[in-house]
């Protein structure tokens, strides 16, 4: 190298000390973190950067064909769309430094449909078309954000999520990994005639602790398993050599390599299964066992259901509450969503409120009378978390007001026995005394048919916000006729009633989203707080749950989950599948955000609190919040339209 | 003479293809043609040894360039230039350029044809631009025998003329970006202090347009005005 070229080199790399502060800036904001290093420096070299005092127009819909793509350097931008229905011009959203816009007019090559106004002094980098449209060929992240938006953030999140559990736990593992992609050994299998001993030593030979027997084309006939051997052993054998055809469980359950980790986990919890077939086509591909999934946890789901199954006192169920809230935070680290965790808690719930009831009736009796057990709520809509208020009733047949009285009077002592049981395993007791032992929920099929009429006919604010309670019913255990019959009529009565349907409407709109236009989040002090907050549940759980759930009962949709509604909703093509997956997503993640924030409260022994100070969260989170909760806005303001409010 | 003979000698050593570089640089376009919203402004930032207007040297040029009203990232410039036996001074610590740095800088004479090359036409802005413009001056003449005629632009004196409200005085660039709350990625190196510089000149330039002065003839023509007013105070 000449000494020319050397000053030339040096006084080059002198030119980048602007373009690399630049780069360091956007390196804090995603995409732009994700991007390769050439491709940012394409973008920052081919960058301007503009002033724009406030209320400055930046990009309006009369510029026509959208010409720049800007990234906010300093300062605020909303976005204003004038809405000729209703009074004048109406802001839409806010952006902040290190987002960009007009992400979909660029790639449509279209006029924006909103003003974009400078909403203090801004300074915004801005790029030329071409330089963006070689950009987005060259840059996948970048292309990725540009067409999914805030969906392909939201991997980020569940990425970060798993990077967290990485450092806590040292091992990568996420339930939703693919069966046939979690390095199955080779599945120990043997013909139905082979003798139990050599099957037994073929176990211990491999390690394992199951065997599958399938026919020369390898499709499964039956498994055995060390818990059959045990069983075996147990019942007294003489002859080893049998063929080990007499002591498979028959037709083995099995699930397809598609299939992920957490729907085996399921499987096994359901079943009370330590072992699951994998199986393609017919064939054996591989063997899938609890301890396969669960190797890393101290605590196991499917042990854990079992125990609470079988628990023979009250004092060990209240005990796994500690277990299963480690359960919870296992999951919570390892990536579960918070659709597998709330499923699981609910499972969980579920097998501990039945055997509550057994071994209530156990210790007093049976009442000698069928009831079934009724839960409400976020019980009802299986979206509980480890902390929940009891709410639940009882359903049973009578003929006549008599008989009616009678089955109550002899149901309520072991109603009243099991809701204090469940206050003992961390239920705690209803304040809106919303429970069994009650007389006034523990009722006749036609009573509650009686009751929820009145509640549909007679539209009293006490009625409205019974039916946000109780319409959200399902069956905890017990036989499910009855529960099935009230929801139909339920469904039927609320179809015809448009002014109910109205009343829910409005109802669903009391509480507004959190999502300011001048500032991210709107906050407010609660008590002697020194931090203003914001609640998840009220504010950005809450209107998902009511708009669903209007949209639901009113479209004749079953479902109680909110987001197995939502989807219903899409299917029966009442919310438009785009609308219907954001709001999915938005209230699947203020659900996470809000379960994260119990389990770090749980450990750290504070009382557990839906209130969030957003300050706290770090810059993606608290991007994505403020998304899901113009999400909700968007619901809210379809139900305003849909119902005329 | 060793004076002299640096400053001669240095114009002389100039290789053909320099001396041809220093003729083709062009002539400039008056102050009256030069509007505002759509003009190409050079900002610019020095660092130099030291304070002293007559000893001191020029150690490191940082350039941003203004035009139709954006900063182009495409348009910048920064050299450090070679010097032989530098002496170590509040500067350097300031300025963080290190000695060995600048034993590889640019030779002063190509640093210094490439910022002119890159100027062209255009005037120039700076933060106390009477320092830096003199500071310029006498580095062409000495290294290229050459007379910069190119118009200074203060934006010291622009600011609290367009923004009297402000009420500061004799304030530095800190006090404006703090003013203005910009934010400055980093400071203290001369294409970083350009830079901010600049981003004050977008801010001055829509002020500018705001107060109906749309060409640097009439920014000139009130710079003059309100240097009068200022000068009673100053001699109090």
């Amino acid at each position: 190298m000449s000494k020319a070229d050397v000053f030339a080199k040096a006084g080059k790399t002198a030119v980048l000390q602007n373009i690399h502060g630049t780069m360091e800036f956007l390196r804090k904001f995603p995409p732009f973190n994700q991007m390769e290093n050439a491709h940012l420096a394409y973008l920052v070299e081919n960058c301007h950067l503009r002033f724009y005092a406030a209320e400055e127009t930046i990009v309006a819909p009369e510029n026509g064909v959208v010409q720049y793509f800007y990234i906010v350097k300093q300062g605020r931008v909303y976005g204003e769309r004038s809405a000729s229905d209703t009074h004048g011009a109406r802001s839409t959203f806010e952006i902040t430094a290190g987002e960009c816009f007009p992400m979909a007019a660029l790639l449509g090559e279209r006029a924006t449909r909103t003003a974009h106004l400078a909403s203090e002094d801004t300074f915004c980098l801005v790029l030329g078309k071409p330089a963006f449209a070689k950009l987005i060929a060259l840059s996948e992240p970048l292309r990725d954000f540009a067409i999914r938006g805030v969906s392909s953030l939201l991997d980020q999140v569940n990425q970060q999520v798993q990077r967290r559990a990485v450092e806590s736990l040292g091992e990568q593992y996420s339930l939703d990994t693919r069966l046939g992609d979690l390095a199955l050994l080779q599945p120990v299998f043997c013909l139905p005639s082979m003798p139990l001993n050599r099957a037994v030593h073929l176990m211990n030979e491999q390690h394992v602790g199951s065997v599958v027997m399938v026919d020369t084309e390898l499709h499964p006939l039956g498994i055995f398993t060390l818990r059959d051997l045990r069983r075996v052993i147990a019942s007294g054998i003489d002859d080893l050599t049998q063929p080990i055809a007499r002591f498979m469980t028959q037709q083995p359950f099995y699930l397809p390599p598609d299939a992920s980790a957490f729907d085996a986990a399921i499987a096994m919890t359901e079943r009370h299964i330590a072992h699951v077939c994998v199986v393609e086509n017919g064939r054996l591909r591989g063997v899938i066992s609890e301890r396969d999934l669960f190797s890393l946890q101290r605590v196991d789901l499917v042990h854990l259901a079992q125990t609470i199954r079988h628990a023979s006192r009250l004092d060990m169920l209240a005990g796994m509450r500690i277990q299963i809230r480690q359960l919870v935070d296992n999951m919570l680290a390892h990536g579960a969503s918070s659709t597998q965790v709330t499923h699981i808690v609910t499972l969980l719930n579920d097998h501990t409120v039945a055997r509550v009831i057994e071994l209530a009736i156990e210790d007093m009796g049976d009442p000698g009378v069928p009831f079934t057990w009724l839960c409400f709520g976020s019980e009802g809509r299986c979206e509980q978390t480890l902390y929940t208020d009891q709410d639940n009733g009882i359903l049973f047949e009578a003929q006549d007001p008599d008989e009616t009285a009678r089955i109550r009077g002899k149901l309520l002592p072991l109603a009243e026995r099991i809701n204090l049981d469940l206050a003992q395993c961390g239920f705690s007791l209803c304040k809106g005394k919303i429970m069994a032992g009650n007389p006034e929920m523990c009722l006749s099929r036609q009573e509650w048919s009686r009751r929820f009429q009145s509640f549909i006919l007679d539209s009293t604010p006490e009625h409205l916000l019974g039916s946000t309670i109780f319409f959200d019913l399902r069956v905890v255990w017990g036989p499910t006729d009855g529960c099935e019959q009230l929801r139909r009529e339920l469904l039927e009565q609320i179809e015809e009633q448009t002014l109910f349907q109205r009343l829910m409407a409005e109802n669903a709109l009391r509480h507004r989203p959190p999502a300011g236009r001048f500032r991210d989040f709107v906050v407010s002090r609660k008590g002697n707080d020194k931090t203003p907050t914001l609640d998840l549940k009220k504010e950005g759980l809450t209107p998902f749950v009511d708009g669903a759930r209007l949209l639901a009962l009113a479209n004749g949709i079953e479902a109680t989950n909110t987001q197995e509604r939502l989807r219903q909703l899409i299917e029966a093509g009442i919310v438009d599948a785009k609308d219907g997956s954001a709001y999915e997503e938005a209230y699947q993640f203020i659900q996470q955000t809000r379960m994260e924030q119990h389990q770090q409260q749980a450990r750290e022994q504070l009382p557990y609190s839906n209130r969030l100070d957003p300050d706290t969260l770090n810059h993606l989170d608290r991007r994505i919040l403020r998304e899901s909760f113009r999400q909700a806005q968007r619901l809210q303001a379809s139900l305003a339209l849909r119902y005329h409010l | 003479m060793k004076l002299f003979r640096f400053g001669l000698g240095s114009s002389s050593k100039l290789e053909p293809r320099q001396q041809e570089r220093l003729q083709a640089l062009r002539r400039l376009q008056p102050l009256s043609d030069c509007r505002l919203a759509d003009g190409r402004f050079v900002v610019v930032d020095l660092e130099t040894t030291g304070l002293n207007l007559r000893r001191d040297q020029v150690i490191s040029i940082g350039a941003v360039v203004i035009e139709n009203s954006a900063i182009d990232f495409s348009q910048m410039f920064e050299r450090t230039l070679y010097r032989e036996r530098i002496k170590i001074s509040a500067s350097i610590l300031i300025h963080g350029i290190a000695p060995s740095e600048l034993a590889t800088g640019s030779d002063p004479v190509e640093a210094l044809l490439d910022f002119m090359e890159f100027v062209g036409e255009s005037p120039l802005l700076a933060f106390h631009a009477g320092f830096d413009q003199r500071m310029l001056l006498r580095a062409l003449r000495e290294s290229l025998a050459y007379r910069m005629p190119h118009a200074f632009f203060d934006v010291a004196e622009i600011a609290p003329l367009l923004r009297p409200e402000a009420n500061l005085r004799n304030a530095g660039l800190d006090d404006w970006v703090g003013y203005f709350a910009l934010h400055v990625l980093q400071r203290h190196n001369a294409s970083a202090d350009a830079m901010a510089t600049a981003e004050l000149g977008l801010i001055l330039l829509k002020l500018a347009h705001r107060q109906g002065i749309e060409t640097l003839a009439q920014l000139e023509q009130r710079l003059n005005g309100w240097r009068r007013t200022q000068q009673p105070q100053h001699s109090l």
